[in-house]
């Protein structure tokens, strides 16, 4: 069961609620599925069920948010990673992926952030999680699941050594971020890591996007390798 | 027709075993004396080994055919598994697949798997590497013996002047063919850094061959011609073959390419099927039981989070050797409390990884004790976090419950004073439990690990190369017993 950090509501202010979405899943089971659950903060503007059919949806629709399954048919065989790299062009509108997956496998996560989503969610997370998710994306904000917060410290390093000596190095993680990214892994939401580390909500927001784009823009070994396995780079 | 114990299991009756000679290094290597054809003859013709030697032994009496038919079935029978049909998967493959590698991965994701596997490449490398140069002179002598044995038949002078140069010329051919072995022993070997060295052994082997057989054709055809003529008939021949082997490049390239071509649509197939027996084995099977089952939702779940812990298992995670991995040990206990305590799930993330040590034991110990204080006293969802460095292995349990008072439990109460925290304490680790209303509780568990020493404790008593941790290449390699 995944628990996302819920959204802080420092940042929902600025979203316009109901939230549209694209949903992207190749199976209609599952779109039907998640359809039903999301709950009234959330609407469902377009689906779409493989790679060219998602890129189409996303360019017509522009929602904030696209609900975006990892593994997906057609296309160059890309999957996911290959829907947000031909829509990068409205990465800078304001549409942001949140990925949505089954899958555990490392290999999968950072291919899909690496290729510009703004988090990574595993299907079986609670209804009203996935919800909150998609407000947080929609804020401009990066959700972590404690799983991806463990591929960042697999990937990162999550020993003293580790820790960045330059605020501006990409291939390894500050104090402060790893210290946000353990408590996360450990299944704290946003809040209760702000309460621990007695820093502000919005600090630590911060704290995940800049280790987001650290997780994109790093050519940290582990992460390229993670890339080259997708066909990425 | 009689039939060896080997081909007449639970296979159709009419089914004759495809020829093969048992390979080096794989199965049916012990049944082998010099190439395996006696071997593999005797398991595709269901004859004991012996008679099958002793027909060779007595052939070869007559004008060496005995030999002959040996070589000639050395060179053209491919090694393999001669007990085992072919159509059959090898047992290791049989049921899970491998994880999809790609070559990065191979270079460094299965950093793991290439260690254990590199401690079988020493232990093989020695012995084989032997053989293979005994093989050579066995092959070598029984040649030159037979060719001798035809010379004294024909009644001709064994010291003259053509024996010599016919011996070097076999020998030759001895060195050359020897490739044959070498080259299929690789299958087994696996590729890896040995299999530079062995190309490189195995050049080395065919231009020697070549080299000693040219100069045995030479020593026999030009015996009395004078070297002027010899030398122009030598660079007119080395031309020849020169331009052959040019107007036979394009073949060559495509056999090569239909061998790949083949090699690669096998292993497809060979995964479709993995995956499709698996499936069948397991998810079909849940699929069938839930439908059964439907009544009852806590059975379903129950068997539907099963299923899907082993699915996920079988898709994303390598598999690890039992005994070698605190993570897979702790995703074990895990699993194990999921299935005894119906309707929870748990979110388990782990970073980093060692070999067990005692220390560590206690700590998962601990770790299942925390978690069952979550399910019984707090409330879902339960997440768990294991992160180990290398100085130190750190357990989270948190449940989002309503919290408790540590003083307040009384001090006759053994769960989480004893069982989480002395256990941990006992073992120079540290344990605190976190508790606050609308919050939860937290378990937090630390142990330190001094990763070299235990490993090598490890090493010692298991005596396997297990020093290191996954990740890291072991820097020595003891020796294997098995």
């Amino acid at each position: 069961m995944t628990t996302p950090a819920t959204p802080s509501g420092s940042t929902q202010s600025s979203v316009s609620i109901p939230v549209p979405v694209v949903l992207v899943d190749d199976h209609h089971l599952f779109r039907t599925g998640v359809r039903a659950s999301l709950d009234d903060r959330v609407t469902v503007v377009g689906e779409a069920f493989d790679v060219d059919s998602a890129v189409a949806a996303v360019h017509e629709h522009r929602p904030p948010v696209v609900l975006l399954d990892v593994h997906l048919p057609g296309g160059n065989g890309g999957g996911g990673a290959e829907v947000v790299q031909r829509c990068a062009d409205l990465l800078t509108e304001g549409v942001r992926f949140l990925a949505l997956s089954v899958s555990d496998a490392a290999e999968d996560v950072v291919s899909v952030i690496r290729a510009g989503a703004r988090g990574y969610v595993t299907k079986n997370i609670a209804p009203s999680d996935l919800s909150s998710a998609v407000v947080q994306v929609a804020g401009g904000d990066a959700v972590f699941s404690p799983r991806l917060a463990g591929f960042v410290l697999d990937a990162f390093g999550a020993s003293a050594n580790d820790i960045a000596v330059a605020d501006d190095e990409l291939d390894r993680l500050s104090k402060r971020e790893q210290e946000v990214m353990r408590l996360i892994a450990r299944g704290y939401s946003y809040r209760e890591v702000a309460g621990e580390l007695f820093i502000s909500i919005k600090t630590v927001e911060t704290h995940v996007s800049a280790v987001l784009r650290k997780l994109q823009l790093s050519s940290r070994y582990e992460l390229t390798r993670w890339a080259v396995a997708r066909r990425l780079l | 027709m009689f039939r060896g114990p080997a081909a007449c299991d639970d296979r159709g009756v009419n089914q004759r075993l495809t020829l093969r000679r048992p390979g080096k290094a794989g199965p049916g290597y012990s049944g082998r004396w010099l190439a395996g054809v006696a071997a593999g003859l005797a398991a595709h013709t269901g004859l004991p080994v012996w008679v099958v030697r002793a027909v060779f032994v007595v052939l070869s009496v007559f004008a060496g055919a005995g030999v002959v038919a040996y070589v000639f079935w050395w060179v053209t029978v491919p090694a393999g598994v001669p007990t085992r049909p072919e159509d059959e998967l090898p047992t290791e493959r049989r049921r899970l697949a491998p994880r999809l590698t790609t070559d990065a991965d191979a270079d460094a994701g299965a950093q793991e798997r290439h260690a254990a596997s590199l401690a079988d490449r020493v232990r093989l490398s020695g012995p084989v590497s032997r053989l293979a140069v005994r093989d050579i002179w066995v092959g070598v002598v029984l040649l030159s013996s037979a060719a001798l044995l035809v010379a004294y038949r024909a009644g001709w002078d064994p010291v003259a002047s053509w024996v010599l140069p016919a011996l070097i010329g076999l020998g030759g051919v001895a060195l050359a063919w020897s490739q044959i072995d070498a080259t299929e022993r690789d299958k087994w070997v696996g590729g890896g850094s040995g299999s530079l060295l062995r190309s490189r052994t195995a050049l080395l082997r065919l231009a020697g061959g070549v080299v000693l057989t040219m100069l045995g054709v030479l020593m026999l055809v030009g015996q009395d011609t004078p070297v002027s003529v010899l030398a122009q008939a030598t660079v007119a021949s080395v031309a020849m073959v020169a331009g052959l082997v040019l107007v036979s490049v394009p073949w060559w390239i495509r056999l090569v390419r239909q061998l790949g071509d083949e090699r690669a649509a096998r292993a497809r197939e060979a995964e479709r099927a993995d995956i499709a027996a698996h499936l069948h084995d397991s998810v079909l099977q849940t699929l069938a039981l839930i439908r059964s089952q439907a009544h009852d939702p806590e059975a379903v779940s129950r068997m539907a989070r099963a299923q899907e812990r082993e699915l996920r298992g079988w898709l994303y995670d390598d598999r690890r050797e039992p005994g070698t991995s605190v993570a897979a040990e702790l995703k074990d206990l895990v699993a194990e409390i999921e299935d005894a305590v119906a309707p929870l799930t748990v979110e388990t993330v782990v970073v980093g990884d060692c070999p067990p040590t005692e220390e560590t034991s206690a700590l998962l110990q601990a770790t299942r004790e925390a978690l069952l204080n979550a399910f019984k006293h707090g409330a879902p969802p339960v997440s768990v976090y294991l992160e180990v460095t290398d100085e130190v292995a750190e357990v989270f349990v948190r449940d989002r419950g309503d919290g408790f008072d540590l003083d307040e439990i009384a001090q006759d109460r053994f769960g989480v004073r004893e069982s989480i925290l002395g256990r941990v304490r006992r073992r120079e680790g540290s344990a605190e439990v976190v508790s606050r209303p609308g919050w939860g509780t937290e378990v937090r568990l630390r142990m330190p690990v001094d990763r070299q020493g235990n490993g090598d404790k490890k090493t010692e008593k298991n005596g396997r190369s297990r020093a290191a941790t996954p990740g890291t290449v072991p820097a020595t390699v003891e020796g294997a017993t098995r």
